[in-house]
């Protein structure tokens, strides 16, 4: 596991990770703040590890939908050099960055998540449902599995809810969650106008147990406040 | 001239002190209050240089404020969320991205540097430079973090604050691999700094920022 800190949480978070000789740090296109000029960086279609000709297809179909669902980047920027060295990644909106330590579980997170991951990690799309399509958010799911580290950034702080039971979160503030969680996309109740007048758009209702990351702001509520006031 | 930085560190105002008859020299809009016997003079220090700011993506006038009869205050603030930092000029001289300018001591001469690098470094990079002494105030967009640089290091262009004048500094591709990798690669430009010396860091990216909310927003109608 590469050395890592994250300061100036919450508001300004930036990721700084320490690579070794032959470590390989994956991350989201544009998010280097800095580097040491030993490290190299080459930019990689987005397709996981080792991807065969199939691979690079499928990766290709991901990609150009994650561009029109939204969120996600076509490409990612891998990090590595033979000496080693340190760089630093930071979001593009204001919030924070969690490390993710992953040894075998699965987790899910919202497309706009990846920030970036080191060692064996694996990531897929998955279809939340086709109710999720009405949304904005939530039609896609991020799937992280495998051994190594991840690092995901949020809009707004992060707090970890644990499901025991049963748990509704608005889709805009989905972080991620526990694979252990089934979760179904539905209206925040009320009906027709719950789904048109309550402006909580969907809600992801969990049931079962494990972690949920939440995040204290909502991309599409700043999206929709600022359009308001366009000309 | 005393300066006080307040609600570090994402709602900053730089709160000044002036000395009877001291002045302070600030871009145009960050005056957010001041005390009654402050008094204000908008200046462009010449058309040339006026236009010459204009065209470095800076407004062409800039104000000073000038305590009379007594100490003044004068509260300083920038557009976006973020922290500032308050340096020393002299010693050590200063290039400033146009954008994390906010003021200086009117003892201070900041100048925007003649085209080449900053002008054909795209990425809204153009480049203030200091001569004199007194004390300038930088903003960012995001926390402010100094590094040392001693030998080489590499800083995308939409992360620069400022940095010591000492330091050499090529501006380039973010990419070895060549400029469509380091277009694809969505880091646009680097600052390859060279030397020793000090950078100043912000921690976010204000293009980065415009386009990622950008693109969801509806197209301004004309």
């Amino acid at each position: 596991m590469p050395q890592h800190m994250v300061k100036y949480e919450p508001t300004f978070s930036m990721l700084e990770v320490n690579l070794a000789p032959g470590e390989v740090l994956i991350a989201e296109a544009g998010s280097m703040v800095a580097r040491a000029s030993n490290l190299e960086m080459d930019v990689k279609l987005n397709a996981g590890r080792n991807p065969g000709f199939f691979g690079k297809l499928k990766a290709m179909m991901i990609a150009l939908l994650r561009k029109v669902v939204g969120g996600e980047t076509f490409f990612v920027n891998h990090f590595h050099g033979g000496q080693g060295g340190w760089v630093w990644i930071a979001p593009a909106l204001s919030g924070g960055v969690r490390h993710i330590p992953l040894q075998g579980q699965t987790m899910l997170f919202s497309t706009g998540a990846f920030l970036a991951s080191a060692g064996e990690v694996d990531l897929k799309l998955r279809f939340g449902g086709l109710r999720a399509l009405l949304a904005k958010e939530g039609a896609f799911f991020l799937e992280a599995s495998g051994h190594g580290d991840l690092w995901v950034n949020s809009y707004g702080a992060i707090d970890e809810i644990y499901c025991n039971g049963t748990y509704v979160v608005d889709n805009g503030h989905i972080v991620g969650f526990d694979s252990s969680l089934d979760f179904k996309i539905k209206t925040p109740g009320g009906g027709a106008m719950g789904f048109f007048g309550s402006g909580e758009g969907l809600v992801c209702e969990f049931t079962g147990q494990g972690r949920i990351l939440i995040q204290s702001r909502n991309l599409g509520a700043l999206v929709e406040w600022l359009t308001r006031l366009m000309p | 001239m005393q300066v006080n930085v307040l609600y570090r560190p994402s709602q900053t105002v730089a709160q000044v002190w002036l000395q009877p008859n001291e002045s302070i020299m600030a871009e145009s809009g960050a005056m957010m209050g001041m005390s009654t016997n402050v008094d204000m003079q908008t200046q462009s220090g010449g058309l040339m240089k006026g236009l010459k700011r204009l065209f470095g993506g800076e407004s062409f006038f800039r104000n000073t404020f000038m305590a009379q009869g007594g100490q003044g205050e004068v509260l300083l603030t920038t557009p976006l969320c973020g922290d500032m930092a308050v340096l020393d000029v002299g010693q050590r001289q200063w290039q400033i991205s146009n954008s994390a300018f906010i003021a200086s001591s009117t003892t201070v001469d900041v100048q925007t540097q003649g085209s080449g690098k900053g002008f054909f470094s795209g990425a809204g990079l153009f480049i203030l430079g200091t001569q004199g002494q007194g004390q300038i105030v930088v903003g960012s967009f995001g926390a402010i973090e100094p590094v040392n640089v001693n030998g080489e290091l590499i800083i995308d262009t939409g992360h620069l604050v400022c940095w010591d004048a000492n330091l050499q500094y090529t501006v380039g591709k973010s990419s070895n691999a060549g400029w469509i990798a380091s277009y694809l690669s969505g880091e646009g430009l680097v600052c390859h700094f060279q030397g020793q010396g000090q950078v100043y860091i912000q921690t976010r990216n204000a293009q980065e920022y415009g386009s990622t909310v950008g693109r969801m927003l509806p197209p301004v109608q004309k």
